[in-house]
């Protein structure tokens, strides 16, 4: 893989990405490394662009079952720009505020994008979370049932974002656990 | 009133199906709304990417009215066709964080609701739609809204008047691309021309404003400094990309004692032991050679150092010189502030402890807050599946024992739902208490014993006192204390193996309670043993000292037996395991935490008597880290049974406020309240306690004057007084009350808004279904229609758009 021209970084363009996301500087810094590192010869790193493939194999995501969807989410006409690696990279960071969170999460578990978390959606989790295909029918059904009666609150059987939201406040583990290190990858 | 909303059959050759309502004119302004909202869900395919893309041609594709017929076919009333889904999704409340005009118009409100806090805007500088009525809401109630331009114009201006910090807060917080965040914060940037006076004050409010920016960027890059410097950084993020957030739990909780033992090291170092070590006193005896030994005991040649309550002064440091003794003059530096030694130890200690209690308090408060939510159940949540997954994973067998881990939890998940559907019969439930209680009682029987077995060796040691050449004999009782702690946990787990818990989490909440029983109660068998019984055996020697060098002896061995437990426990049983065929063992989480709360408690417990002992303590802490990591990374994997991470941090905190610091301060209090000190050393000597210390300062500043008289006026009507106390309590109790008032109430609110939420989701599956089934007549009749229409068959049929 050749390597981007090596242009540093200015000053003026650090700080403005210090203050438009939630990264520290060694953050932003690591990131453009490896942004260096992986985007075709000859572009400056403003202009070069990845693919959600290269994206995907990063060590961050590597192991990650929602990572076509986190490539889905966060890329525009499916390439990643420096910005939206840094846009991703800012939404999983620890010093992200719950909002920010949620509303990724959201996007990132409607899997056929229509705007709702529906049961649908919910067993594609479930069989992403356990990574097998084998999963009787029973346990499905029943989990998806346990969590609409839960959650959904205007019984329309399936969770708005509203909805979401609400549950995500309730459960103090999700800022915990939705964060993602892209520093040092 | 009766209302159509008509849903027509697109023509066969496009390629995508849009519906859009009716032309009819009596109808067409009532859902004007619907299909301005639709249009713009519609528009501009390849504009904004947050946009509802069209509908993928999947099952309804076939034609709107296909679909149509699908939805009256579905039997529940559930199975929204995706004409309704698109209706649905456009609703106002659903477009909230869907469209980028959404975003923006909801970020407006956010920020004017956020002024509003400082001063009410003008209302000259905003549009008509936000009308001061609406401007509580994050609903787009106008349909004939602003257009995104000038509601982002709108944005802009109110951000503008937001303070640098916040401003710069909202726009990251904001869920759109850095591009466009860009040029909001460039436009909010632009200084205003609007109030245009130019010459100094322009000059001035930019100078204030540069210079508000310079020292954000300064604060900025102080703290990326100290987030750099901060200790471990990347080793905890390695341990916790590798094990997950409930291992890592146990580091950060080391990371924090750590934290602690420095506030309490430090105002002592300052005041006692630096002070101390500039005005060394006269030797108590000849300094004994240092033989390898001291560092085990804590005695020989370590006695009579600042490390010890008897090297302290009881008088006053750095007095003026009152004639020198050799006929010189006196040095100038002399004739400085004097330091009275008894009651800056008296002070430092007690502010030491004061300081440690509110920081525990105030972090066990905010670990709470952060962990509990008022109406969540105490039960397994089903919405856990979502947080189940730990993103900061990145190995693949990480990923792989994660995905285990998870089966493991829905399953019990399932199987605890299904327990609590059915019923137990008596019997079942009788077993079970009895076995429950069976099991209890054995454990508190070893609880017992290991008490008894304590006691009766202390006592034994007190009949047979230690000669003064054997002084490795001193380590007996520790060594003692330290075996009871190590192997009565292992009993306790096999007891525990035959008694089956409901929840996994309980069955480690009760292991944890018990263990903490055992090493509570032979901490507190000790503490009587020192203040109790060695005070009165030690009459004419410094007991102080010994009591802080069997503080020391037990630090060290604890530290010692801990690194035993982590050979032999993680590795030896590591590689015993895979001679077996097993995987690696568990890095057993309850135990090492523990483990460190009471190494802490030891630590709290010796402060005043040898106030070097946070130092070791510290030292200890980190030595143990760089070997648990070691350990931990050679030998061990992630626990089987998931923790809760957000859980256990506040458990892990509140057992180190209740029983550890609590029973410290008690001992502390105890010693210094009802303790006769020794003659012979340290500050206190000659006084009744050592609070009389305190009594004797506040006696002389009555005789000082009438200048100071509040404070002994305090002190004898406040301190000294129990009515105060009285008071206090009742104040904490009516506080208390009060807070659990809120919470039932809040608790009351959320189930009416509930029932509230679900009428409206019944309201909105009425609405629905009576416009299907209008929709459905107006086919029906239409239908009709055209067949009357179509009289010759063989005619070229007509497309009306029905």
């Amino acid at each position: 893989m050749g390597q981007c021209l090596r242009y540093q970084m200015h000053w003026e363009d650090l700080e403005e990405y210090q203050a438009l996301t939630f990264l520290t500087r060694n953050e932003i810094l690591s990131i453009h490394d490896t942004f260096l590192k992986l985007c075709p010869p000859g572009k400056s790193y403003k202009e070069a662009t990845l693919t959600t493939d290269q994206v995907s194999a990063l060590p961050a995501l590597r192991a990650n079952p929602f990572r076509d969807r986190i490539c889905r989410v966060f890329s525009h006409n499916n390439v990643f720009s420096f910005e939206d690696v840094l846009g991703m990279a800012s939404v999983f960071s620890e010093q992200a505020c719950p909002s920010l969170k949620i509303e990724y999460a959201f996007r990132i578990y409607d899997f056929n994008e229509n705007g709702f978390i529906d049961e649908e959606d919910l067993q594609r989790i479930v069989l992403r979370l356990l990574n097998s295909d084998d999963v009787s029918e029973d346990l499905l059904t029943d989990l998806t049932t346990h969590v609409l009666n839960e959650s959904d609150l205007d019984n329309d059987n399936m969770l708005s974002f509203s909805e979401f939201e609400h549950a995500m406040n309730k459960a103090p583990d999700f800022m915990n656990s939705f964060q993602i290190h892209f520093w040092g990858c | 009133m009766a209302f159509v909303l008509h849903v027509p059959q697109a023509p066969e050759d496009q390629g995508s199906r849009e519906p859009s309502p009716c032309e009819e004119s009596e109808e067409s302004e009532l859902h004007f709304s619907f299909h301005q909202l639709i249009q713009e869900q519609s528009r501009g395919p390849g504009e904004d990417r947050l946009e509802l893309p069209p509908r993928a041609p999947g099952p309804g594709a076939a034609g709107a009215a296909a679909s149509h017929h699908q939805a009256l076919q579905a039997p529940e009333p559930a199975a929204h066709s995706p004409a309704t889904l698109r209706i649905l999704a456009s609703m106002p409340s659903r477009t909230i964080g869907r469209s980028r005009g959404a975003i923006i118009s909801q970020f407006y409100n956010r920020t004017v609701r956020l002024r509003r806090r400082d001063s009410r805007p003008a209302l000259r500088g905003l549009g008509r739609s936000a009308r001061p009525s609406l401007r509580l809401y994050d609903l787009e109630l106008d349909a004939t809204a602003l257009a995104e331009e000038e509601k982002r114009v709108l944005l802009v201006k109110e951000l503008q008047g937001l303070p640098l910090a916040q401003r710069g807060h909202m726009l990251r917080g904001m869920p759109l691309s850095l591009a466009e965040k860009r040029c909001l914060r460039e436009e909010t940037r632009a200084p205003r021309r609007s109030r245009g006076r130019p010459g100094p004050l322009a000059c001035c409010s930019r100078l204030r404003y540069a210079c508000a920016l310079a020292l954000h960027d300064l604060g900025l890059a102080l703290l990326a400094g100290l987030q750099a410097l901060a200790p471990w950084h990347y080793a905890l993020k390695r341990i916790g990309g590798q094990f997950g957030s409930s291992v890592l739990s146990y580091f950060l909780f080391l990371k924090t004692l750590l934290a602690f033992n420095v506030l309490l090291l430090l105002p002592l170092l300052a005041f006692l032991v630096g002070v101390q070590t500039a005005f060394p006193p006269a030797p108590r005896g000849p300094r004994p050679a240092f033989t390898g030994l001291e560092l085990l005991t804590g005695g020989g040649c370590f006695t009579d150092t600042v490390m010890y309550y008897g090297h302290y002064s009881n008088g006053t440091l750095n007095q003026p010189c009152a004639g020198p003794p050799d006929g010189g003059q006196c040095a100038p530096e002399a004739a400085s502030l004097p330091y009275n030694m008894p009651l800056a130890y008296l002070f430092t200690t007690g502010t030491a402890f004061f300081i440690t209690c509110l920081t525990l308090v105030y972090s066990m408060s905010h670990s709470f807050g952060e962990s509990y939510r008022v109406g969540s159940t105490l039960g397994a949540h089903a919405i856990t599946v979502f947080c189940s997954w730990d993103h900061k994973v990145t190995q693949k067998w990480a990923s792989r024992l994660q995905h285990d881990n998870i089966r493991t939890q829905l399953k019990e998940l399932l199987a605890e739902w299904q327990l609590q559907g059915g019923r137990q019969s008596l019997c079942g439930r009788l077993r079970r208490a009895a076995l429950l209680a069976l099991v209890w009682l054995l454990c508190l029987g070893i609880t017992l014993g290991c008490t008894v077995a304590v006691y009766t060796f202390s006592e034994h040691l007190i009949e047979s006192p230690v000669r003064a050449d054997r002084e490795a004999a001193l380590l007996a009782l520790p060594l003692v204390v330290c075996l009871l702690n190590l192997g009565a946990p292992y009993l306790f787990r096999g007891l525990a193996a035959l008694e089956r818990h409901d929840s996994p989490v309980l069955e480690v909440y009760v292991a944890v309670c018990r263990n903490l029983i055992l090493k509570m109660v032979t901490l507190g068998i000790l503490c009587y043993h020192w203040l109790g019984r060695r005070v009165a055996t030690l009459q004419g020697q410094c007991w102080e000292d010994f009591v802080g060098q069997e503080l020391y002896r037990l630090t060290v061995l604890d530290f010692l037996f801990a690194l035993l437990d982590t050979l032999c426990g993680e590795l030896g049983w590591r590689l015993i395991s895979e001679r077996l065929g097993r995987g690696k063992p568990e890095f057993d989480i309850a135990r090492n935490v523990l483990e460190l709360i009471h190494g802490q408690t030891l630590a709290w417990l010796g402060v005043l008597f040898s106030p070097l002992l946070p130092a070791v303590q510290m030292v200890k802490l980190l030595l143990l880290f760089y070997v648990k990591k070691t350990s931990l990374l050679a030998n061990c994997q992630a626990p089987r049974r998931p923790w809760l991470a957000s859980h256990m941090s506040t458990v892990f905190i509140s057992l180190l406020c209740f029983p550890s610091f609590l029973g410290a301060a008690i001992f502390l209090c105890y010693a210094v309240w009802q303790v006769k000190p020794s003659s012979l050393c340290g500050p206190f000597r000659g006084l009744d306690s050592m609070y009389e210390a305190g009594k004797v300062w506040v006696r002389r500043l009555e005789r000082a004057g009438p200048r100071v008289s509040w404070l002994p006026w305090v002190h004898r009507y406040l301190v000294e007084n129990t009515f105060p106390v009285y008071l206090l309590s009742a104040l904490l109790l009516a506080i208390i009350y009060l807070n659990i008032q809120v919470v039932k109430g809040q608790r009351e609110v959320i189930s009416l808004l509930k029932e509230q939420i679900s009428n409206e989701g019944e309201d909105k599956i009425f609405l629905i279904n009576k416009l299907h089934s209008v929709c459905e007549r107006k086919e029906r009749s239409g239908a009709g229609r055209t067949q009357e229409v179509a009289v010759p068959p063989a005619g070229p049929a007509d497309h009306r758009e029905a």
